[in-house]
């Protein structure tokens, strides 16, 4: 530890602490341009200058680089370090008149005008250098640097062009005190209701604001650190020092007794439909985009608002959008009806939009769900019973211009009407998720028609699936809502707690066997068996089956020349009883 | 390949200067044409032509001194090439036409060390000029050159080089006057970072306008030098070494490369030295143009191919230098003296110059001085032995005003002043500086607020531009000097330029902007009256600055002496005199720039500057 | 029997995990199909051992249908392709018996094909109305047709 003065004040700061650092704990302000915590002191602006007596000896030294000696008398706004402090300001104040920060300081200074000759009263940029330290140091780029010399020096790219070096990372308007570098996106930005994330966001982010676990991850494909292996802010900040770099995917084999699939689904994709107009017209969006939109910590804080930022004036929500369509999906979503109403509501909440509601049938099965439909009729939302055939923006009237049109066939009037509308959204249904195929091979699961998973028993099994021990719960295994799927998982997990608890598992019973004394030792079976547990044992001459490997298919029983395979409970013998017994009328 | 010694004795050698100054008057010429007319008489075994670095006086190029015998020829052209060798090396006959004429002598004098200017000089930097083609190895190992290296690497210990250095009271000769023994020691004493190693370098990017001291010592003696890094570098444990030249003295760096070539062939550099197992080699690193490379950790970031901007210090080079490794930074010029410190001892070094400053300097002598060249005194001599006993005195009797010393870092000496002895702490008590040793001369026609302009022009357009001070305060003063001899000073500008100066120097980040300030503080302490004539009455005391001129012609002088003659009219560029032959011309004040071009011309004194 | 439309006997071996499952889910669903089927359940359509096709034509079957999990989807991995490969040899045997190919069915139905498996039933059904009865024991086999 050191001590030192600091305007009068005595403190203790650490050996390797800087004056600038010192003054910051005496609560002495000094005023800085080129400094930032976060890179290397550059000592270039030479604003911070104060003075310093150490063993008879006074100097204006920089304090935002010089390191804390025993003894040393700081003075921050002595008779000298005031003058050149002033000085310095008010030619910088020539140099940069538009910049803010240095107003302010010169303001705090008590100087109002600059006697030296301007050069550009527009100009921001007061060379503190912090985009190139940034550049080079944080970010590992090395894109700008300074060019020339003297007071035509300047931050440039190398020759004025644009650098292959830059990366677009913005770290150099960002770390700009005076707002001199700005960034501009050249290409345009996508519709906001497109965009499920709206960018651009940090490398390292929390997934969603209601994320569980409420944990960030490091998007490799944005992060500086894996683009040129500088910066490590992220870890340089964290206190924890939970950030590790070297993280990487690991598999691990894990041992389990039974697993329990819950897979979920992929909405609709809407664009398979190109009659709705989805993905040409901005305004027309999914039920998906609609809940982001509509959350509170979404793209606009939870505002309904067009891809213009105007708030629509006519909403349209389409029912059945892929569900109960013999070209896309034949199955009932189930889902979509009651969160179609949801929405219709909260637009009623949140817009004084007039509101749309294009369905087919209204499937209110639930608790409460027939009796939220009545009030959904009571808040004035005009329910049209038909499906909606087409959606676009060709006007027929004047009343149509700039407008979607939806067009449908009112069922219950027996009309085809042309609703305009500002915004339509599509209640798209449910379909298995992304991966179901592979996972269907690799657990072996039978799908159902519709390509769900099929559960062993649409009554008496919901949860279990063919093989013993694989459960399946939610979506994946049909379309439903949450208190269904909470059920459903509730019952898997307790399905599989009572095969753990069981404490013993059955076997199989119809494994097959082989008799020693029939058995020639030809060992055609030991090569059909897909499970390999048929070994051939040469000092006996025979083929033995492992009991624990044998799941029962019967191959082995089928090509055995000489009967000496057998499955329990499928013997040849019987088998040959059934189909007497089964011939006999 | 250096050629080995010839065996060969020769009656006469002729050495013929071949400093950047005369070659660029054709001395390389002289040269060819000795060596052709030599030829011609058959004197090709008797007589041998050599050429050396720079005499040092300069004023008289081109130089040949002909040995033995030191005569000295001065101001040759190839026409008298033929008669000089027909007269005196092949007759015998020596050929006063040549020689130098001191001014206030009639006869001249022959020999070279009887000549004033060389007579007060004590040569150890520049110990071989004009002796030795720097191009041959050998001629310097006849002069005791590498004795030094051979003593330093087989019987001194790194202990005992250094306390040596440090007893000998050397000091950097770059500018600072940081006492050399103790850099070395710091740097040897300096833990090694950054995996091992240490550096030495040599500070050859001479910069100040008008100081060529550097360049004649590579150019003459390149071996000095790098004798004196091998030392160095024995001493502090360095394991390679720099010398970064500007790019502006090719010669220096063509001279530079041939001897480090030499030197290396001959097992004096490179790996296992003189089989003592000590390694060290040196490059060659060139400028890029910029006088703030000059500074020391600009130098270095130059070196590792950054940008050439200096840092705060500390940490200093000798602690974290190039790469972040111990380096000795040290000027041409101390390297120079080291081999001879370590030849003779440092008592014997000590016993030359002051209490403070010990050894000698050597000096760029230019500006309004009657023998521009390049001299070594030993420090202690007054600044009116430099200028009139070794200088010749002011041409045309002009009256001495002052001296700038220290280039454009440095201030002027007054004529009070004139019997200041040269060190270190004398020079920066009058408020200069001893600098890399540059010392220029103005008269009684030298306007000092002019050169005060002159040198912050100079450092504006070097500075760097990273501190605000020197970057926008060289641009501020630089300014208000412009208009002030533009005619267009305020009573506020010199309190403010006062200000400017003092927070400047106060706050700068590096030497260069330290010591920008230097000559306005110096030229408004000792010359203050002269930028109050600007101001007040808009008058430049000394004519120089033109734009403060009033030119008018005296009729009476015009008629009857010059009688009209005509001259001025038809030279004046904006038509602005009116006037026939025979009559009295007259300047239309409207009209004249200013030029001086009529003051110029005017034979007769009839152009009156006012 | 005797009068009026033949009605074939079909006898059907099903694997427990797709194809029976599948017969299944057409019950449940009240799919409407022939009756003709008898079906003997197996665990995997390669337990299916050639003497059983043997035994049933025997003992009087006009047709014979193995239905299997889909290529790729078996429960037991191969099982089914064990069960293409004995249908292909044995059906060329069976021609050489003098009974024709499409009296032997080899069928790809899985659990969620209930339809599929009421359109192969009905199918089978009526080609072998169309083909007649196989009539194997016209002279003197073990059991004559009417006999218990």
């Amino acid at each position: 530890m050191v001590n030192l003065t600091i305007d009068g004040k005595q403190i203790q700061v650490e050996e390797s602490a800087t004056i600038l650092q010192a003054a910051k704990k005496a609560e002495a302000k000094i005023p800085t341009l080129c400094y930032h915590p976060v890179v290397e002191p550059y000592a270039a602006c030479r604003v911070c200058m104060v003075e310093v007596s150490l063993k008879g000896k006074a100097d204006l030294v920089t304090s935002c680089n010089t390191k804390v000696q025993e003894g040393m008398d700081v003075q921050t706004n002595s008779e000298r370090a005031l003058r050149a402090r002033r000085l310095n300001v008010e030619m910088l104040l020539a140099r940069a008149p538009a910049a803010e920060p240095l107003r302010q300081i010169a303001k705090e200074l008590g100087i109002k005008k600059t006697r030296f000759a301007v050069k550009d009263p527009e100009e921001k940029c007061i060379l503190c250098g912090l985009c190139v330290r940034a550049c080079e140091q944080i970010v590992g780029a090395s894109a700008i640097s300074f060019i020339e010399r003297g007071t035509e020096r300047k931050v440039s790219t190398p020759f004025g062009e644009p650098s292959e070096a830059c990366i677009g990372c913005t770290a150099c308007a960002y770390f700009c005190p005076t707002g001199a570098i700005t960034c501009e996106d050249k290409y345009g930005r996508k519709v906001i209701h497109e965009e499920m994330y709206l960018g651009p966001t940090t490398a390292i982010r929390v997934p969603s604001r209601q994320a569980v676990p409420m944990v960030p991850f490091i998007d490799k494909e944005a992060c500086i650190h894996f683009k040129t292996g500088e910066c490590k802010i992220c870890a340089k900040v964290c206190d924890r020092e939970a950030v590790n770099y070297e993280m990487d995917d690991t598999l691990r084999d894990l041992e389990v007794g039974s697993i329990i699939l819950a897979s979920g689904f992929k909405p609709f994709d809407a664009r398979r439909i190109p009659a709705y107009g989805y993905g040409r017209f901005p305004n027309i969006i999914t039920a998906m985009e609609f809940e982001r939109l509509v959350n509170a910590s979404g793209p606009t804080g939870g505002k309904v608002l067009m891809a213009n930022g105007e708030e629509p004036k006519a909403v349209g929500i389409i029912h059945c959008v892929g569900s109960r369509d013999e070209n896309y999906n034949a199955y009932c979503s189930r889902v979509c009806c009651m969160y179609s109403l949801k929405f219709a509501h909260l637009l009623g909440e949140k817009t004084k939009a007039t509101i749309y509601d294009f369905y087919v049938d209204m499937r209110c099965f639930g608790k409460g769900y027939e009796e939220f439909y009545h009030r959904l009729l009571k808040e004035g939302t005009k329910f049209i019973r038909g499906r909606v055939s087409e959606i676009n923006d060709l006007a027929l009237t004047e009343k149509e211009e700039g407008k979607l049109i939806i067009r449908v066939e009112d069922t219950l009037i027996g009309t085809v009407r042309r609703i305009p509308v500002d915004m339509a959204i599509l209640a798209v249904g449910l379909e298995p998720s992304v991966d179901h195929n592979q996972l269907a091979k690799k657990f072996n699961i039978s799908c159902s028609q519709d390509t769900f998973f099929l559960e062993r028993h649409p009554k008496l099994a919901p949860v279990s699936s063919f093989t013993d021990g694989i459960f399946l719960a939610g979506t994946c295994q049909g379309p439903k809502d949450i208190p269904d799927t909470v059920a459903q998982a509730g019952a898997a997990v307790s399905e599989a707690l009572a095969l753990a608890d069981a404490g013993k598992v059955e076997l199989e019973p119809i494994t097959a066997e082989i008799d020693d004394e029939l058995c020639s030792g030809c060992q055609i079976c030991v090569g059909l068996c897909p499970f390999t547990s048929i070994t051939y044992d040469k000092d006996k001459g025979i083929s033995v089956i492992n009991d624990a490997l044998c799941k029962g298919c019967g191959t082995c029983v089928a090509a055995c020349p000489s009967g000496a395979s057998q499955q329990k409970h499928f013997r040849d013998a019987q088998i040959f009883a059934e189909i007497e017994g089964i011939l006999l009328v | 390949m250096a050629e080995k010694a010839k065996d060969k004795t020769y009656r006469l050698h002729l050495m013929v200067c071949a400093g950047t100054g005369c070659v660029s008057n054709h001395s390389y010429e002289i040269k060819e044409a000795l060596e052709k007319e030599i030829k011609k008489h058959g004197l090709e075994n008797e007589v041998t032509v050599v050429p050396t670095g720079c005499n040092g006086f300069c004023e008289r190029g081109p130089i040949l001194v002909v040995q033995p015998g030191n005569i000295f020829y001065q101001q040759l052209a190839v026409k008298d090439v033929p008669h000089l060798v027909e007269e005196h090396f092949l007759k015998g006959r020596l050929v006063s036409k040549f020689m130098y004429t001191p001014p206030e002598e009639k006869k001249p004098v022959p020999v070279l060390n009887d000549i004033p200017f060389f007579k007060k000089q004590v040569l150890i930097a520049l110990r071989n000029r004009g002796l030795i083609d720097p191009e041959k190895i050998d001629e310097s190992i006849a002069r005791d050159g590498y004795k030094a290296l051979v003593k330093a690497l087989t019987e001194m210990t790194p202990d005992k080089i250094i306390t040596e250095i440090t007893l000998s009271g050397l000091r950097g000769r770059g500018g600072a006057g940081f006492p050399t023994g103790l850099k070395w020691q710091l740097v040897r004493n300096a833990a090694s970072s950054n995996g091992g190693g240490k550096y030495i370098v040599c500070n050859g990017d001479e910069g100040d306008p008008g100081a060529f001291m550097d360049r004649s010592i590579l150019e003459a003696d390149p071996h000095a030098v790098i004798e004196g890094m091998v030392i160095g570098a024995k001493a502090i444990g360095a394991t390679a070494g720099f010398v970064y030249v500007r790019n502006e003295y090719p010669l220096a760096v063509q001279r530079l490369s041939i001897a480090l070539d030499q030197a290396r062939d001959y097992g004096l550099l490179g790996s296992d030295i003189l089989g003592t197992g000590f390694d060290f080699d040196i490059q060659i690193k060139r400028g890029a143009g910029a006088f703030v490379c000059g500074e020391e950790t600009a130098l270095m970031a130059s070196i590792e191919g950054r940008l050439g901007e200096p840092r705060p210090r500390p940490p200093y080079p000798a602690q974290s230098g190039l790469w972040g490794k111990p380096t000795c930074i040290n000027n041409v010029e101390t390297w120079a003296n080291v081999p001879m410190i370590i030849n003779r001892g440092a008592k014997w070094y000590a016993g030359i110059g002051t209490e403070t400053s010990k050894g000698t300097k050597v000096f760029s002598l230019v500006g309004k001085i009657n023998n521009t060249g390049l001299v070594e005194v030993p420090m202690g001599i007054s600044l009116r032995e430099i200028i009139y006993d070794i200088g010749g005195g002011i041409p045309g009797g002009k009256a001495f005003k002052a001296v700038q010393t220290g280039g454009p870092s440095g201030g002027c000496i007054p004529r009070e002043k004139i019997d200041l002895p040269i060190d270190y702490e004398s020079l920066t008590e009058a408020g200069s500086m001893m600098g890399s040793g540059g010392m220029v001369i103005m008269d009684q026609d030298t306007c000092m607020v002019d050169i005060a302009r002159y040198f912050l022009s100079f450092t504006h357009e070097e500075s760097c531009g990273k501190c605000t001070p020197c970057r926008e305060g060289t641009k501020a003063m630089l300014d208000i000097l412009t208009r002030i001899t533009a005619g267009k000073g305020t009573e506020e500008d010199i309190g403010l330029l006062q200000d400017l100066a003092l927070s400047i120097k106060d706050s700068a980040l590096c030497g260069l902007g330290k010591t920008a300030p230097n000559p306005v503080l110096t030229t408004l302490r000792y010359f203050r009256d002269e930028y109050e004539a600007h101001i007040r009455t808009k008058k430049c005391p000394a004519h120089v600055c033109r734009q403060l001129n009033i030119y008018t012609i005296n009729p009476e002088t015009c008629v009857k002496v010059g009688r009209g003659c005509d001259v001025c009219r038809r030279n004046c560029a904006s038509d602005a005199i009116t006037g026939q032959k025979n009559e009295a011309h007259v300047i239309d004040r409207a009209k004249c720039i200013k030029c001086g071009v009529c003051f110029d011309v005017c034979n007769f004194g009839a152009v009156k500057v006012d | 029997m005797s009068n009026g439309t033949f009605e074939p006997r079909l006898v059907g071996f099903l694997c427990n995990w797709c194809s029976y499952t599948g017969a299944d889910l057409a019950g449940t669903a009240r799919m409407v199909y022939a009756p003709n089927i008898r079906i003997i359940r197996v665990m995997c359509s390669g337990r299916v051992d050639p003497q059983f096709v043997l035994k049933a034509f025997r003992e009087g079957a006009d047709g014979v249908l193995i239905s299997g999990c889909h290529p790729g989807d078996c429960h037991y991995q191969e099982g089914n392709y064990k069960a293409l490969r004995r249908h292909r040899l044995l059906s060329k045997m069976l021609e050489q018996f003098g009974i024709e190919k499409e009296r032997f069915r080899l069928e790809w139905v899985s659990a969620s094909e209930g339809t599929k498996f009421q359109l192969v039933c009905n199918e089978f059904t009526e080609q072998i109305r169309k083909l007649g009865p196989l009539n194997l024991h016209q002279n003197g086999g073990r059991h004559e047709q009417g006999q218990a």
